[in-house]
């Protein structure tokens, strides 16, 4: 029998299923926000393949685009910046919120307050991250460092998105901070810094353009902010998703909670000295720098203690590692998080930043720490909130291995082949060979380094592809849905 | 089918271990720190620094006698910056025009600023020159302090 739809009644029609514009599901700002991380993911690894790339064939454009005098500018200094941005603040920053909208909710048993605001921070967030990336390549970026040259403007739009997601965390998981979750520490620090920082950009920048400021005040305080985003916020979210997702991994508590508690006190300690470390002006008493360079040091410590932690958590697992899972992914974030900690530790004393300073080493450590450490912890927390959050199961282990195996290898040979030609360009610097001879006689380990970083840029693909099957081929799973009756009796 | 996932819980206190590892690694800083409280900093490098001319004022021949006490051309130019050899010619004559052959074709395209840009080095105008062993300092120092240092050179 055939069915004249003009004929359907109402009640022969399935019912319509009324879509908010702001989203307020449960899980929905961390659906969100884990969306918005791979696409920054796949955008940042882009633009850092051609900063790479303008390593090795010098490329400026400038195009003038007819209002207030201004033009798009395309030159290394830009991209580079454009691609420290959408690194920390686009994939990994957004990483960091997601898994922030996904712990709250499990650790207290209760729903997150005001979801719908949190997906409006998001918005926030992401809008003024991408007018910033694109006002790099049109103001004039002054003396800042990369994280603080967008606009005043966009660093107060990123203040009010922090903002609106410190708020709502503290007023979900508050509560909750007493009953040590350690997790849930880390996180809450790791965003105090963050709003903290970001404020003080957007108060920076506001100052400086109404009032002026010398260029060297502004560019010490930047490059404080940025050494202090990175140790407060990703190092902190790093320490909170590894402490959160392998004692789940592994089907078993934390092993130690002392040790938990000793890790967080001494990097709660450490990793805002540590940013002191980075003032090396002549302006700036020595003592001051000698104490950031001790604390940056030191944060070896912390690091080794979370490694130890998070091993004889997994012991008796160990076959976990050998797939492509969570655990696979926290191993190894954790193999990079100390040996990123030790480069940090050996380029921090002196005679190595004379010899390396201001060359190709930087941005290797940068790499191994943001792909290799950041990256593979939030790829950790991918693997595990994925079918969560979409409540669906999809058995793609393909793309799994894909983001671990050409993240590691990709990060791994990048970071290498920077690194050497790092201390190769000191070394012929120090040797007083032309600019020019330098730049030739680097180029392979540049080479080296576009090659590894295409592996990784490859990963945001796969993080896209694995989300988009998981969503439209995956078997819907029951898992418990937070701040539901059914979820406190799962222990979710 | 729901999923079972365990609660992170806090068991036991801090290991004994761990806390004589935690103050060892502190003592040790403490003492690296307690050996490291004197001395100064170099200049800061500005990010995206280019030859500008100064924007405070006439560059301090004060200041740039402390910097080239800092950058170490003593070393080589010898104590009194008198040159040592050919290889490392004088420092004292600069007013008077190239102190090197390799110098000759840039101090007579650019006869004001040489000097400033042969000691910063990573600008275009000095590419393709031997610089026989003389560092880039550009790649450590902004071009106020540069131009500073020559304000005390040309003064010797």
């Amino acid at each position: 029998m055939t069915v004249n739809p003009k004929k359907m009644r109402p009640y022969d029609q399935p019912p319509k299923r009324r879509r908010r514009l702001i989203p307020d599901g449960p899980d929905s700002a961390a659906t969100g926000f884990l969306v918005a991380a791979a696409l920054w993911l796949a955008i940042a690894t882009g633009i850092g393949a051609l900063a790479l790339a303008l390593r090795m064939v010098t490329f400026e454009i400038s195009y003038p685009l007819g209002v207030f005098d201004l033009s798009f500018e395309l030159d290394q200094r830009r991209v580079d910046a454009a691609f420290v941005n959408a690194t920390v603040f686009g994939w990994l920053s957004n990483a960091g919120f997601a898994a922030v909208a996904f712990m709250a909710p499990r650790l207290t048993g209760r729903r997150i307050v005001a979801e719908k605001l949190l997906n409006v921070g998001m918005a926030i967030w992401n809008l003024s991250l991408a007018g910033g990336i694109a006002a790099l390549y049109v103001f004039d970026l002054g003396a800042n460092a990369p994280l603080t040259a967008m606009p005043w403007l966009i660093d107060g739009g990123l203040a009010t998105g922090a903002l609106v997601v410190t708020g709502v965390f503290l007023a979900t998981g508050g509560v909750a901070l007493a009953s040590g979750y350690i997790s849930l520490w880390f996180a809450g620090i790791a965003l105090l810094g963050l709003l903290g920082m970001t404020s003080l950009s957007a108060g920076l920048g506001l100052f400086e353009t109404f009032f002026g400021l010398e260029q060297l005040p502004v560019a010490l305080a930047s490059i404080f902010i940025e050494r202090a985003i990175v140790v407060m916020w990703l190092l902190g979210m790093t320490y909170a998703i590894l402490h959160y997702v392998v004692p789940r991994a592994a089907g078993g508590p934390l092993a130690s909670g002392g040790l938990a508690l000793l890790t967080w006190l001494t990097w709660l300690v450490l990793a805002p000295a540590s940013a002191l470390g980075v003032l090396l002006d002549s302006s700036v008493p020595f003592f001051v720098t000698s104490a950031g360079a001790v604390a940056t040091m030191l944060l070896l410590l912390p690091a080794s203690l979370a490694a130890v932690n998070l091993s004889l958590t997994m012991s008796g697992r160990w076959s976990l590692l050998f797939g492509t899972g969570t655990a696979a992914f926290a191993a190894v974030a954790i193999a990079f998080l100390l040996a990123t900690s030790l480069l940090e530790a050996i380029g921090s004393l002196r005679a190595v930043h004379v010899a390396v300073g201001v060359t190709d080493w930087e941005l290797g450590v940068f790499l191994w720490a943001a792909y290799g450490t950041f990256t593979m912890a939030a790829l950790a927390f991918a693997d595990h909130a994925t079918p969560r959050v979409l409540r669906r199961s999809w058995g793609g282990s393909a793309l799994a291995g894909a983001q671990l195996w050409l993240t590691f290898g990709g990060a791994t040979i990048a970071g290498l082949a920077l690194m050497f030609g790092g201390m190769a360009e000191g070394a012929l610097r120090s040797q007083g060979v032309a600019p020019d001879a330098i730049r030739e006689g680097v180029i392979v380990y540049r080479a080296f380094g576009l090659l590894g970083f295409g592996m990784v840029a490859l990963t945001g693909l796969a993080l896209l592809g694995s989300l988009f099957f998981t969503y439209t081929s995956g078997e819907p799973a029951d898992y418990a849905v937070p701040g539901q009756p059914a979820a406190a009796a799962a222990g979710h | 089918m729901t999923v079972h996932t365990p609660i992170e819980t806090r068991s036991g206190g801090i290991p004994r271990w761990a806390l004589a590892l935690t103050a060892f690694v502190l003592l040790v800083g403490g003492v690296y720190l307690a050996s490291n409280l004197t001395g100064e900093n170099p200049p800061f490098a500005m990010p995206g620094a280019t030859h500008a001319p100064p924007t405070n004022g006439d560059p301090d021949p004060a200041v740039g006698e402390a910097l080239v006490a800092q950058a170490g051309c003593a070393a080589c130019h010898g104590a009194d910056l008198g040159g040592q050899g050919a290889a490392f010619p004088t420092l004292l004559e600069l007013e008077s025009g190239p102190i090197s052959e390799n110098l000759e074709d840039l101090a007579a395209e650019h006869p004001d600023d040489w000097v400033a840009l042969w000691i910063d080095g990573t600008t275009p105008e000095t590419e393709g020159i031997d610089r026989a062993g003389m560092p880039a300092f550009g790649t450590q120092y902004s071009p106020e302090q540069i131009d500073a240092m020559v304000a005390y050179l040309r003064g010797l």
